[in-house]
């Protein structure tokens, strides 16, 4: 445990099994401060999806308990899942992106569940979308962009309503060099101005010369580097 | 919760998939018709029967030889009676006038007929409050056994009839609202169910996002209610002018006029409007309630 800092996220041994016996975490264990950037790292298939799904509660561990900002997951009602996705700026690693529809109404969206009308959050939208380098393509559908560009819109999305805690499913994976560089640096950013950042990537370049906590998952479990 | 946004929401599912939810809405307006034709059609019948029902009387004919000298003290010997509230004796002459105006325009008809030739009635009201079908039988049996009497009429036993008929239909009524407005429901909750299909993506992505049940389910509710409440305004109007022109086809007689038919009350047709809705609106929330949970 780290001492004295306020947990965000914390993992008890944790462990999800998928039916009939694919073993995805075995008494994973984590804590996470809040304002920490954390990358969680292993191969391909080694549950850093599935760990991730189960901190925003779409997917339930099959034991353990998992801990978001003091609330134990198993304790949360239906009802008040969406607070705790609100809480939780989540970047998929399929993007979930609403194809038919513009960068902005995708990035708005997550505005608009909170209430907003479009005359509240049209400006907070542009200056994300902006942010990550579409600004030109801001009436465009999702559909008409390549894979780079609607990996950047999934990013706005996830942080367009300034989540305290970001989860990011490989949001370099499609991204050429510059682009990943700046997708880190935007995440740095985000983590300067206050947010728990946990971003997973099978990506080791991204972390090699990096002052950042590094974990890996190996064999369900997680493993400081 | 965001009625704004929920509201463009809900036109634009009715947008896109038009055809669908104006076929809906019509299948609504139909069911509505049947039930309102149902109505107007109980609602009439309860009118005509309480317009005769409200004619509690006994006729009492005397026969026509009967000396005239008798008649105040017949009068006296029926107004002295239990539960009669009033007595009006009608003369022959009284009773060839009003035959006279019943006729009208075609008086010619009874040209050359002796205008004593209907006999002198007492025409006997009985108290409302002691009415029932029985005792003006009973009242009326007892005329028939004096001398100077040569028939009773009484009872309006059709009137009874008539009630007890309306009774049923009103039942029938009753029961076919429940089962036409089930009906609407599951149509409307199944085309509702349609454009959950289409928005399975959509729905899931603004979960992840963190949209609470109400954001999410409040279109679909908002749109079924839509279409309830049009479905029903629609079949009124229809109703309306159907019953508009049937009237003005069986209204050329005196006797229907004099019956006060008349459409839905104000208050009915609010009553049909709201049920409608929110019918369709509680179908559709049990079929989401399946449907929509995570
Ligand atoms: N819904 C699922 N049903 C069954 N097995 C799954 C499911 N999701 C993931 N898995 C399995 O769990 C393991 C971890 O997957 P995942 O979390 O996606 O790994 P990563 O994101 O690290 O590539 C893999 O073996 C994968 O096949
Ligand atoms: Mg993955």
């Amino acid at each position: 445990m780290l001492s004295g800092d306020q947990s965000v996220i914390e993992l008890r041994e944790v462990q999800k099994k998928y039916a009939p016996d694919i073993v995805a975490l075995e008494e994973a264990d984590l804590t996470i401060s809040k304002g920490e950037f954390v990358f969680l790292t292993g191969p391909s298939g080694a549950g850093k999806s599935t760990l991730l799904r189960m901190l925003y509660k779409a997917e339930e561990p099959t034991g353990g308990s998992i801990i978001i900002d003091g609330v134990d997951l198993s304790s949360l009602s239906k009802s008040q899942i969406p607070q705790l996705r609100r809480k939780v700026g989540v970047i998929f690693q399929d993007f979930k992106l609403l194809f038919n529809k513009t960068v902005f109404e995708n990035v708005a969206l997550s505005l608009e569940v909170l209430g907003l009308k479009k005359n509240q959050l049209s400006s907070r939208v542009r200056q994300v979308v902006e942010g990550v380098g579409l600004s030109d393509k801001l009436h465009r559908k999702v559909v008409q962009l390549s894979g780079g560009e609607q990996q950047r819109v999934a990013i706005a999305r996830a942080v367009v309503n300034r989540p305290p805690i970001i989860l990011a499913d490989e949001p370099t994976g499609n991204l050429d060099r510059k682009r990943t560089t700046e997708v880190v640096a935007l995440m740095e950013e985000l983590n300067a101005r206050g947010a728990t950042i946990l971003f997973a990537t099978h990506d080791e370049n991204l972390f090699t010369d990096t002052h950042r906590r590094v974990l890996r998952l190996k064999d369900g479990k997680i493993e400081e580097l | 919760m965001p009625l704004g946004i929920i509201f463009k929401r809900a036109l634009r599912d009715i947008r896109q998939n038009l055809v669908t939810h104006v076929m809906t809405t019509i299948v609504v307006a139909l069911t509505c018709l049947v039930f309102i034709f149902f109505s107007v059609f109980s609602l009439n019948l309860q009118r005509i029967a309480d317009h005769f029902g409200k004619e509690l009387a006994i006729v009492v004919y005397l026969k026509k030889d009967m000396p005239q000298d008798k008649i105040p003290s017949l009068y006296q010997k029926i107004v002295g009676m239990d539960g009669i509230e009033s007595v009006r004796f009608v003369s022959s002459e009284e009773a060839f006038k009003r035959l006279e105006k019943y006729f009208k325009d075609e008086k010619e008809v009874l040209e050359g007929v002796d205008p004593l030739f209907l006999p002198p009635s007492f025409e006997i009201q009985i108290d409302r409050a002691v009415y029932n079908p029985g005792r003006v039988r009973s009242i009326a049996q007892k005329f028939a056994d004096w001398p100077e009497v040569q028939k009773v009429q009484y009872g309006k036993e059709w009137v009874d009839r008539l009630e007890s008929f309306s009774k049923a239909v009103k039942a029938a009524v009753v029961a076919s609202a429940v089962l036409l407005l089930v009906m609407a429901a599951f149509v409307v909750s199944n085309t509702i169910k349609l454009t959950v299909y289409a928005r399975q993506d959509e729905i899931e992505i603004m979960r992840l996002v963190g949209a609470t049940n109400g954001f999410i389910q409040g279109p679909f509710l908002l749109a079924s209610f839509l279409q309830g409440v049009s479905g029903s305004l629609a079949a009124i109007v229809a109703g309306l002018f159907c019953y508009e022109y049937v009237l003005n086809i069986i209204t050329q007689t005196e006797l229907i006029k004099s019956l006060n038919l008349q459409f839905l009350p104000p208050l009915y047709m609010l009553t049909i409007v709201l049920v409608s809705g929110i019918f369709c609106v509680a179908g559709t929330a049990m079929a989401l309630r399946r449907f929509l949970t995570l």
